[in-house]
């Protein structure tokens, strides 16, 4: 325990420090006056811009947005991984099929998908939902089956002499035996569905309240808010430090490093 | 202690390299970049550089043609001095120019015919929209933003009255939007426009002309400061070479329509029935700038208003 905070504010001292130099370097850059404000603008100007949009509330609802369609996203894509990998476990038959599916999809870009998408479901929340889920629901199906083909045989065997039937030893065994392999893919699911809809959300934007943090980085890019820009980038960095830093390494800790489910 | 030491080496360096980066100037004078986007309006564009009409009024430029998604772009080019003179509407170049980028329009290009499209026959005015109805234009800031926020002001009392149910799509997706039934109306130009009309049921909700109120440009040219003072005789002669293209279209409408399908790979009869519709003039001269810019500048689109038009026009 001790150990592990030590560790972690090992991390905070270092980020912090290399986050501090840069910003010097920027500020001296500044400075010499030699580059544009458009191009680089002041600390001082990017941090008001922050402050101004915090204070009205917009940052936080932009934000509120875009990380309530990547839980919802998330939910169904990995409801839906679950089914799939449960499904390929059961039946050698729907393996095969789910084998090609994944092959085929998962190098898939979310944003090469987008134009079919507006197609198919137009040009709503339901299509960023649907860009999401496809960045979630094949990094977790492949995780998902290698967690469940790494479980001992024994640990299923001792389930059948207890006489779990299959639903049984699936919840009480096979599930929480992959665990680890399940954290994994929700990390990269996390990471390849923030980026997805960040970007969806700059190459098509709804105005008023629905938006999303892409759409407050895209409207400071067509009305030349260079410092708004920034800000918008400084919320992702931050968010993006949260969730990979703090957030994942605090589930792993509750749960891995606690029950061992690592072998 | 010898991290630190490391670290400071690290970011000296970092730094030093992002001066020298920074400082570079990629131009010589001998050579000029263009950019412009996709679509009819930039007709003369093509012409001058299919016939080399840059080249034909200094022999030795090397011209680089550029295309670009949008005026975003085109000014973000600018601002970092890769790109010397950009095409686009006028009003993404006064937001350019009130948050103090070092540019002045050098040209006029073209007048068009834009409009507000839909397929829906319930929707015969902007009163007729529903909060859940989808209206898509290129971007916020855009002209076509412009011309709806003044058509809704005109028809609805508020500028702002539309601007919730508005989504961004560029001109091509907008289109199939519109067609899939994903969005309920589109603002947009030729030949996207006019491939809208000729759906069945398809019909102008608000035309440019009619939110407008008077004839204005829709394409014009703007070069950066670098370009005007540092490389006078290319400048000349891109403005030239439009006012000749310009000239060309109009005097020879054939033979440009035959050079253009190769370009916009349509077929010559269409292009040539584009070119010569209703509306679609091509034309150096500049117009409807007073009007945008007092526009924008009382609905807070941009924060300072232009007092002559020497701050806006380079001759």
């Amino acid at each position: 325990m001790g150990l592990d905070r030590r560790r972690r504010m090992s991390i905070i001292i270092t980020r912090a420090g290399w986050i501090l130099s840069t910003l010097l370097v920027w500020q001296l850059i500044v400075s010499t006056r030699r580059v544009s404000p458009l191009i680089l603008p002041s600390l001082q100007a990017i941090g008001s811009s922050f402050w101004s949009s915090l204070i009205t509330g917009d940052l936080v609802r932009y934000a509120g947005v875009s990380i309530s369609l990547v839980l919802a996203g998330g939910l169904i894509g990995t409801l839906l991984a679950a089914v799939l990998a449960v499904a390929a476990y059961q039946s050698k038959f729907l393996a095969g099929g789910i084998d090609t599916l994944t092959a085929v999809a998962h190098p898939l870009p979310g944003i090469a998908l987008l134009p079919l998408v507006i197609l198919w479901s137009g040009t709503g929340i339901t299509s960023v939902l649907v860009i999401i889920v496809h960045s979630v629901i094949w990094p977790m199906t492949i995780n998902l089956r290698s967690g469940f083909s790494s479980v001992h045989q024994r640990y299923i065997d001792v389930g059948r002499n207890y006489g779990f039937s299959r639903l049984g030893i699936m919840l009480h065994i096979m599930i929480p035996a992959s665990w680890s392999y399940m954290l994994a893919g929700l990390r990269i699911a996390w990471a390849r569905s923030w980026r997805a809809v960040i970007s969806a959300e700059m190459i098509f934007g709804v105005m008023g309240a629905s938006g999303g943090l892409g759409w407050y980085i895209f409207q400071r890019r067509v009305f030349m808010d260079t410092a708004g820009m920034y800000a918008g980038i400084a919320v992702l960095i931050m968010i993006g430090l949260v969730i990979e830093d703090h957030l994942f390494r605090l589930l792993e800790h509750k749960t891995i490093s606690r029950w061992g489910g690592r072998q | 202690m010898n991290r630190m030491k490391d670290m400071t080496k690290v970011l000296l360096l970092i730094m030093v390299s992002l001066m020298l980066m920074i400082g570079c100037t990629r131009d010589t004078e001998g050579s000029v970049t263009i950019a412009d986007q996709y679509g009819l309006a930039y007709a003369p564009l093509q012409i001058a550089k299919l016939q080399q009409l840059i080249e034909k009024r200094v022999p030795d430029a090397q011209v680089n043609w550029v295309q670009m998604a949008n005026t975003a772009a085109i000014r973000e080019a600018m601002v970092s001095g890769r790109v010397d003179v950009g095409f686009g509407a006028i009003p993404p170049f006064l937001i350019g120019w009130d948050h103090g980028m070092d540019w002045k329009i050098a040209t006029g290009l073209s007048r068009s015919p834009l409009g507000l499209v839909t397929l829906d026959p319930e929707l015969q005015s902007l009163r007729d929209f529903s909060a859940e109805d989808r209206i898509a234009l290129p971007q916020p800031g855009s002209i076509q933003h412009m011309l709806l926020s003044m058509a809704a002001e005109e028809q609805l009392g508020s500028a702002d009255a539309l601007d919730t149910r508005i989504i961004t799509l560029s001109h091509p997706d907008g289109v199939s939007a519109l067609l899939s039934g994903s969005i309920q109306a589109h603002f947009t130009s030729p030949p996207y426009l006019f491939t809208e009309l000729e759906q069945p049921g398809a019909h102008m909700l608000v035309s440019g002309t009619e939110a407008f109120g008077e004839p204005f440009s829709f394409i014009v040219g703007y070069a950066s400061r670098a370009c005007y003072d540092s490389k006078q005789k290319l400048y000349r002669a891109c403005i030239e070479a439009v006012q000749e293209a310009v000239t060309f279209i109009e005097e020879h409408p054939g033979e440009a329509a035959q050079l253009l399908s190769q370009v916009y790979e349509m077929d010559q009869e269409l292009i040539l029935k584009y070119l010569t519709a209703e509306g679609m003039v091509y034309d150096t001269q500049v117009l409807g700038i007073r009007k945008f810019s007092e526009f924008m500048h009382s609905r807070g689109y941009i924060e300072e208003e232009p007092r002559s038009l020497e701050e806006l026009f380079w001759d």
